[in-house]
């Protein structure tokens, strides 16, 4: 109990204190009946969309069939789970959970909150048909959860539209500016993006940076071993200033989310973004064929190609009541067929080679990008610690809006890094 | 046994009724206050080992740009809630009259009320939304562009303010409602025969009977404005880049996405000296005259 009462503790308003009472409260509920019978299955997912969630739904119906195990899922917000996980994890832990592979994953592993499932690995030889997803998993040769689909980060457009007017995905910057003309004369806005939730802003950062300084520099940045004030970011936001200062992104981007820009390319009033296979949730079911993906443009030439490559995950955590369940019910959702299926409804790319090959267009064409990638990076706020993703992602959405105070922001994102990495 | 409660039941019966609420008070508001004092006094990501760093949280917080732009935007919210008080009287009086219908108009006055905080944030959300909002269908009949309110660096915290006023003055509305309905008539009468009318009937004979009615709104409305955190984190989530993020955003802010518990702490702990100054000072004129009445 102690936990508990100093984690309701941090924060004085009662609010906190319902959100801590709240999350004490399912864990009584999960937790009981687990420790009545071990028949039991409980997890929490993350899953926003309806079809996916529909397929982990039926998975989990036919697998409650074939073991007689009862299987309960509860769904939350995206959003909300990220940080109802730093409760549950500690106080009513479910038997499995979803969570992000990476540095992320390894911030509940350090503190000994995610089971070590490096059996399961053994038991299932997954290690043979991962490749090289397993590592982002792996602590210190250990395994602490299975990973699910890739997203791979890149340019999305309407081929109708691109048909129409004559346009080709652009290949370099230049391309991409004379493209923003093109698309502005057409009274179109050439790249839409929505900053309200911030992270889209530094997903440009990263690409940006990862097409000017490299994989290894971007990293070195990430892991806080090089300043925000190098040398070697000057280039990174002079272009991305001038690319603002074109007009690229259109206005007000700070009032809307993702969903808005994405509906906004599917109403044919954008003509690119920068996403990931999710696009598609943007679209009507009839137009989602309508979607073209290019890498992000060229800027350094002759760079090898760096990508952001974000893979989900699922975990069993620590303090779950059925380990041996949530096991033996990984085994069967990892299945090939199982796994390709629920992966599917989010055009997410498969991390097991032994998958069926896929009939979506847009998890094809992230598989045929991937085989010219040369490394990757995960994405800003997986990538780097999440005190200093909190202020990067504020930092950049205030430089698209206010490219001239580039020097203040990168001050502060400098202070900021020293301060965490204790550099 | 019954005698026993015959010859204690003075004390014991208050102090059962009591119980449940006093330990529940010292337990959620008490106890949770002086572990946030203490927690301020360490470097804690929430789950892991803490480690003592003094003054060190407080330092930084008084180092930290953010912190007085949300200094700032709180006594913004302060300025414009005072509002609310004087808007819901001239309300309460508009609508005190015994006119047919006005209950009706009554209950119109009340929705703000019954919605939750969540819903006029988003409501307001989608009115200021600059692509199909309804002030942009406004300023678009005039053929004007509206701005992007909640874009804009500088109006960005008033756009929420005037959300979250719309149900604050609907709040002291009702308060002041019902004090007039308590307006002694012998009082009104009086004065009548005195020739007071008009402003001086409402300056010198009904505001001073409904004194104790505008200490509890202008006090309700200060808590409600140094405490608003669900506006900030529906509408904006304190965008955009930090610039309509108030105290008790950024202590959540830094909590639980910065995994900052020990600095989140301390932000808690300067929005509770301020409001201790101010309730201070709120018991003191309060309970003066009732001391110098009895």
């Amino acid at each position: 109990m102690k936990d508990v009462s100093s984690l309701i503790a941090g924060t004085h308003s009662r609010r906190q204190f319902m959100l801590g009472a709240g999350a004490v409260f399912t864990g009584i509920t999960l937790g009981c009946p687990a420790l009545a019978q071990s028949k039991e299955l409980s997890i929490i997912s993350n899953i926003g969309n309806a079809a996916q969630r529909d397929v982990l739904q039926r998975i989990a119906s036919e697998y409650q069939k074939a073991s007689g195990v009862t299987v309960t899922i509860n769904n939350m917000d995206h959003e909300a789970h990220k940080t109802a996980i730093r409760s549950y994890l500690v106080v009513g832990a479910p038997d499995l959970c979803f969570w992000f592979s990476g540095n992320r994953m390894k911030a509940f592993v350090k503190r000994d909150l995610f089971d070590d499932i490096s059996d399961l690995f053994e038991r299932e030889n997954y290690k043979s048909v991962l490749g090289p997803s397993a590592g982002a998993v792996t602590v210190d040769g250990k395994q602490y959860g299975l990973p699910l689909g890739g997203l791979l980060w890149g340019m999305f457009y309407r081929k109708d539209v691109f048909a129409e007017k004559g346009w080709s995905p652009p290949a370099t910057l230049d391309e991409l500016l004379a493209l923003g003309e093109k698309a502005k004369s057409a009274g179109m806005v050439p790249v839409s993006i929505g900053t309200k939730e911030m992270w889209p802003a530094a997903g440009w950062f990263d690409h940006m940076n990862l097409r000017i300084n490299g994989l290894d520099k971007h990293m070195a940045l990430m892991d806080g071993k090089m300043s925000y004030t190098d040398p070697a970011m000057i280039p990174v936001f002079d272009k991305w200033a001038e690319l603002v200062n074109a007009g690229l992104f259109g206005q007000n981007h700070t009032s809307f989310g993702w969903e808005q820009a994405a509906a906004a390319l599917a109403q044919k009033k954008a003509a690119m973004m920068d996403l990931a296979g999710f696009v598609k949730y943007g679209f009507p079911q009839d137009q989602v064929d309508q979607i073209g993906f290019a890498p992000f443009p060229e800027i350094t030439p002759g760079l090898a190609r760096y990508e952001d490559f974000a893979l989900n995950s699922i975990h069993v955590p620590k303090n779950a009541k059925n380990k041996e369940n949530a096991r033996d019910f990984l085994a069967y959702f990892y299945k090939p067929e199982n796994l390709s299926a629920f992966l599917e409804a989010e055009s997410a790319v498969p991390p097991r080679n032994d998958c069926p090959p896929s009939k979506d267009s847009l998890v094809n064409a992230a598989v045929e990008s991937l085989k010219s990638v040369e490394g990757s990076a995960q994405y800003y706020d997986r990538d780097t610690d999440p005190d200093m993703a909190q202020e990067g992602l504020k930092g950049f959405q205030e430089f698209m809006v206010k490219p001239d105070r580039r020097d203040q922001i990168l001050e502060r994102l400098e202070g900021t890094r020293k301060r965490i990495f204790k550099a | 046994m019954s005698g026993f409660w015959r010859s204690h039941r003075a004390w014991m019966a208050p102090t059962l009724f009591i119980l449940p609420g006093a330990l529940l008070f010292g337990i959620v508001i008490i106890m949770a206050s002086i572990q946030t004092i203490w927690v301020s006094f360490f470097d804690w990501d929430g789950v892991g080992a803490m480690q003592w760093v003094g003054l060190a949280n407080y330092a930084q917080l008084f180092d930290d740009p953010q912190f007085y732009v949300s200094l700032r935007n709180n006594l913004i919210w302060l300025g414009l809630f005072m509002l609310a008080p004087p808007l819901g009287l001239a309300l309460a009086l508009l609508l005190n009259q015994p006119i047919r219908g006005m209950r009706v108009m009554k209950s119109l006055f009340f929705v703000p009320l019954v919605l939750a905080s969540v819903t006029v944030g988003v409501v307001f959300t989608w009115v200021y939304d600059p692509s199909f909002g309804l002030l942009s269908l406004l300023f678009g009949y005039f053929g004007a562009t509206a701005p992007a309110l909640l874009s804009d660096e500088h109006f960005v915290t008033f756009a929420v303010v005037v959300a979250a006023l719309w149900p604050q003055v609907a709040f002291c509305l009702v308060l002041f409602l019902a004090g007039l309905n308590n307006l002694s008539e012998d009082l009104i009468g009086a004065g009548r025969v005195d020739g007071a009318r008009g402003w001086p009937m409402l300056w010198h004979v009904v505001l001073p009977q409904l004194r104790e009615v505008s200490f509890i709104a202008l006090a309700v409305t200060v808590i409600g404005a140094l405490r608003s955190f669900d506006m900030v984190a529906v509408m904006t989530s304190g965008g955009p880049f930090g610039s309509s993020t108030v105290l008790a955003y950024q202590m959540y802010e830094q909590s639980i996405f910065s995994y900052r518990f020990g600095y989140g702490a301390a932000i808690a702990t300067v929005l509770f000296v301020i409001m201790a100054a101010f309730i201070a000072w709120y018991l003191r004129t309060l309970l003066k005259p009732e001391r110098e009445s009895a």
